[in-house]
């Protein structure tokens, strides 16, 4: 009896098992510390940061965001050029196998049009990453209040 | 040439020599040396021509607004996500690190979409990342008259198909007036409020 019980226990663990990695299959991406900056008044632009990761061995591309929360969500890049700052749109953000690719600010960041409710300090909204491989990975972002310091070294709600 | 002509000239030119030297070291000596810095400081401050413009009170922000004080300036615009709003925390960093110093330091942002950001508007933006802070705008006329000789660019970039509002390329530099209005020095990206803090404590005694 004891026997028989304990092989249909691993049996149980070993399908359970073989489930969570077929969910994992579907999204080798996984986002980490995610936040919005909380948008000064009368302020209907707002930009999201985060960390993407790519657990598997296959380079993966981010095609794009979307969010319930707003109105519209675009990945764009700020780059300076003698000086000039500009916000390129980025179409295709790869992650390398293994690897992982970090929005800051002052880089890469999602910029988010016309919230859809009023967002302030320690609210979550929902951003939708969507791979080429066709997964879309949900993540809940907390708004963060930011206004001073060195913006980018002391990010808020990392999760260790 | 008899040997007494030589011996003078060359007493003659060993004198000038000691006192090309001793003249050199005298200007060198009034010059005292200037800290080194990562902001790019100009050998004399340029003096600024007139431009008008309104703060977010609606008063005037001429040249003379720049006078008796430290400016830190920066140019960007309230649709802006990145970008501004990340300089603007960088200066309130610098705000926080510069309140023990014996000097008026102040902290502005001109806009560079006069379009959009009104006086209430800008009012609304600036001051929620520090009190203290003003923004200025304008007519595009007045905004040309500062950012040319500033040397600054702007550029509007036209959305593309169902994207949102414009967006605006623009020089990311924080301009420093001195007090006595004058174009001081400028800081490059990337910005630290510790690096600007920093610089400006050692302007600050090159100056005085």
């Amino acid at each position: 009896m004891n026997t028989i019980k304990t092989g249909l226990l691993t049996t149980l663990l070993l399908a359970c098992l073989c489930m969570l990695q077929a969910v994992q299959a579907e999204s080798p991406i996984a986002i980490d510390a995610a936040w919005i900056r909380e948008a000064p008044p009368a302020t209907s632009v707002l930009a999201a940061y985060m960390t993407i990761n790519n657990a598997s061995e296959t380079d993966q591309q981010i095609t794009g965001m979307d969010s319930p929360d707003f109105r519209s969500a675009e990945i764009h890049r700020t780059v300076v050029e003698d000086g000039v700052a500009k916000m390129l749109p980025v179409s295709g953000l790869d992650v390398a196998a293994g690897g992982s690719v970090s929005l800051e600010p002052g880089g890469l960041h999602v910029m988010l049009f016309d919230p859809q409710r009023p967002l302030r300090e320690g609210d979550t909204a929902t951003l939708v990453v969507h791979t080429a491989s066709g997964a879309a990975i949900s993540v809940q972002a907390t708004v963060v209040r930011k206004t001073g310091d060195d913006a980018g070294h002391d990010h808020a709600h990392h999760h260790h | 040439m008899k040997p007494a002509q030589i011996l003078i000239g060359v007493i003659i030119a060993t004198l000038a020599v000691t006192a090309g030297f001793w003249a050199a070291q005298a200007v060198l000596k009034d010059r005292a040396p200037r800290h080194d810095l990562s902001a790019t400081r100009f050998p004399v401050a340029r003096d600024i021509q007139p431009f008008e413009l309104i703060d977010h009170h609606s008063a005037a922000f001429d040249q003379d607004a720049l006078q008796q004080h430290w400016s830190f300036v920066f140019f960007g615009y309230t649709y802006c996500p990145d970008v501004c709003p990340t300089t603007l925390s960088v200066l309130n960093g610098v705000a926080q690190r510069l309140q023990d110093v014996d000097a008026d330091v102040r902290f502005v942002m001109v806009t560079v979409d006069p379009e959009r950001d009104t006086p209430e508007r800008l009012a609304e933006y600036v001051t929620y990342f520090n009190g203290d802070f003003l923004g200025v705008t304008g007519s595009d006329a007045g905004l040309t008259q500062l950012t040319r000789q500033l040397g600054i660019l702007y550029n509007r970039v036209e959305p593309e198909d169902g994207a949102a509002g414009y967006l605006i390329d623009h020089t990311a530099g924080v301009f420093l007036f001195d007090p006595d209005g004058r174009y001081h020095a400028v800081f490059t990206p990337p910005l630290s409020a510790d690096r600007l803090a920093g610089d400006f404590r050692k302007m600050l005694q090159d100056y005085q």
